[in-house]
């Protein structure tokens, strides 16, 4: 009996590594946009170019960060202990209670990430994995299990580790922006047009590669942590202050190959539908983009990679003048990234309920299931109107022309 | 949630003093740059009335617009020093003005 419990504990925990490892790819290849959009839409590196780029400072950025990120879900759900340990209450079994808790949270997450990719809308992973968790920690512990606002001494809980992050972030970043496009514009009067591109195409290069590098840095450390709580809530990991090596190397790999995938609708949405951008306003974008990700990490105030860039790109539209910026596609992204929290927390608490009804192994195969399913829809329906590197930059008023028709023929007369 | 109101705009505020210094900033000397090439070389690199030459190609121009160059690389260096030091568990310090690489507390 005790030998069937801890192999069924084993195949669970199978089944939350994988998961976990989808959803670091999802992450990759929905964030490529925020360092790349305006790279690839200004034509300043061809789109396989900027994503392959990308995806290699992503592997980079992963492994430079050798910091343990094991207190990840700290910040909005009590199912850990300050060190990092899991909560005791939840290991019995092998601890089926937690792999199911972050199972199900993992598997909302990767939902919403997919389908905000479908309708091709930037929304922050961290959002969703984080309303993922949060579902299904409701679902599983009560809303007691959440953390709201922390004990008051510092930044802490829902409110300040998402909630107000994501008010200020596009906000902040948005007036860099701002300021930059228009100092850039105001100096670069009188430049012959072709001179100063060339300039500007470089300098969106190497803002562009900053950014990429700090999100590798930031977000492979997630998947890590929650990896690493999984090994530790079944018994197959005991040290809360290094992580398995192969758990870093797989999370590397996971995030950039998802960064090479490239998730063409969001970057055709970041960097055509917004604004048209120009790449004085695209250097101006990353720039903003990469300094306020890291002085806020610097200051511990963790703010979405996509809030920042997503803020940004409105700012270079805004600070340059007379150009033209579609607020309904802005629009847009608001509703998304405010319902993301609480859909990705609906998936998680729904799926948990369905873990737990069944109960046991067979419950983490029907959730796993039931992901693999909604996933396998979302692609399909995604085959419908592709986006790839060939239309990514196609005008954005225009009807999206599927990538497969054929080259007009061009008849000799 | 009163408290954490306040700790985020104690963080607000230095974060958007970093961003405009480095995120403008930056952008701002590369624009410079850019530039004083374009007044270095002259000619057909600004603007200038048709069927005119242009002005006279001045390497002054030149010189100032690599220095300027030369600035924006120093803050990128610094940026991705940023980011391996806090990856190894150290960070920046500019308590002696330049930055130095001191354990995190």
């Amino acid at each position: 009996m005790t030998i069937l419990r801890v192999t069924q504990a084993s195949v669970i925990l199978a089944l939350v590594i994988v998961t976990a490892l989808a959803f670091d790819f999802t992450n990759g290849f929905h964030d490529t946009a925020n360092a790349m959009a305006t790279t690839i839409a200004t034509g300043a590196l061809k789109p396989k170019t900027a994503v392959a780029l990308s995806g290699v400072l992503n592997l980079v950025g992963a492994f430079l960060s050798v910091q343990v990120a094991l207190t990840v879900t700290n910040a909005v759900v009590k199912i850990q202990n300050s060190d990092g340990t899991p909560k005791e209450s939840l290991t019995a079994n092998g601890g089926e209670a937690m792999l199911l808790i972050i199972l199900a949270g993992l598997a909302g997450g990767i939902v919403w990430n997919l389908l905000t990719w479908l309708l091709g809308l930037p929304s922050s992973s961290s959002h969703a994995l984080f309303g993922g968790l949060i579902g299904a920690t409701v679902a599983g512990l009560g809303w007691a299990g959440v953390k709201w606002n922390g004990d008051g001494t510092k930044l802490d809980g829902v409110v300040g580790k998402v909630l107000l992050p994501a008010v200020v972030s596009p906000v902040i970043a948005g007036l860099v922006a701002v300021v930059g496009t228009w100092v850039i514009f105001k100096i670069t009067v009188g430049i012959a047009a072709r001179y100063a591109q060339r300039g500007f195409k470089w300098g969106q290069i190497g803002s562009a590669s900053l950014v990429s590098l700090a999100h590798g840095t930031n977000d492979a450390q997630k998947t890590m942590g929650v990896i690493t709580l999984a090994l530790l809530a079944s018994g197959h990991w005991t040290s809360t202050s290094s992580i398995p090596f192969w758990v870093k190397v797989a999370c590397a790999v996971a995030i950039a190959l998802g960064t090479y995938l490239g998730g063409w609708r969001i970057i055709r949405t970041l960097g055509k539908g917004l604004v048209d951008i120009a790449p004085a306003q695209g250097m101006a974008a990353q720039s903003a983009s990469a300094a306020v990700i890291l002085a806020s990490s610097h200051l511990g105030f963790a703010l979405s990679t996509t809030h920042v860039a997503t803020g940004s790109v409105l700012g270079s539209g805004v600070g340059r003048p007379g150009a033209e910026v579609r607020w309904r596609v802005a629009g847009r992204m608001v509703s998304a990234w405010l319902i993301t929290l609480p859909a990705a927390g609906l998936v998680g608490a729904l799926l948990w309920y369905a873990g737990d009804t069944i109960g046991g192994l067979a419950g983490a195969i029907v959730v796993f299931a039931l992901l693999v399913v909604a996933a396998a829809g979302m692609w399909l329906r995604s085959r419908r109107v592709r986006v790839d590197q060939h239309n990514v930059n196609d005008d954005w008023d225009a009807v999206v022309a599927p990538a497969e028709v054929a080259a007009p023929v061009t008849v000799a007369s | 949630m009163w408290n954490n109101v306040e700790f985020s705009f104690e963080a607000v505020w230095k974060v958007l003093l970093v961003g405009l210094v480095l995120g403008a900033g930056l952008p701002l000397i590369f624009a410079l740059g850019i530039r004083s090439l374009a007044w270095g070389s002259g000619g057909d690199a600004e603007v200038h009335t048709a069927g005119t030459t242009g002005t006279r190609a001045n390497p002054f121009g030149t010189v100032l617009g690599w220095f300027l160059f030369l600035v924006v690389l120093a803050g990128i260096a610094l940026g991705i020093t940023f980011i391996v030091a806090s990856g190894f568990g150290k960070q920046l310090s500019f308590e002696h003005i330049f930055p130095t690489i001191v354990d995190k507390h």
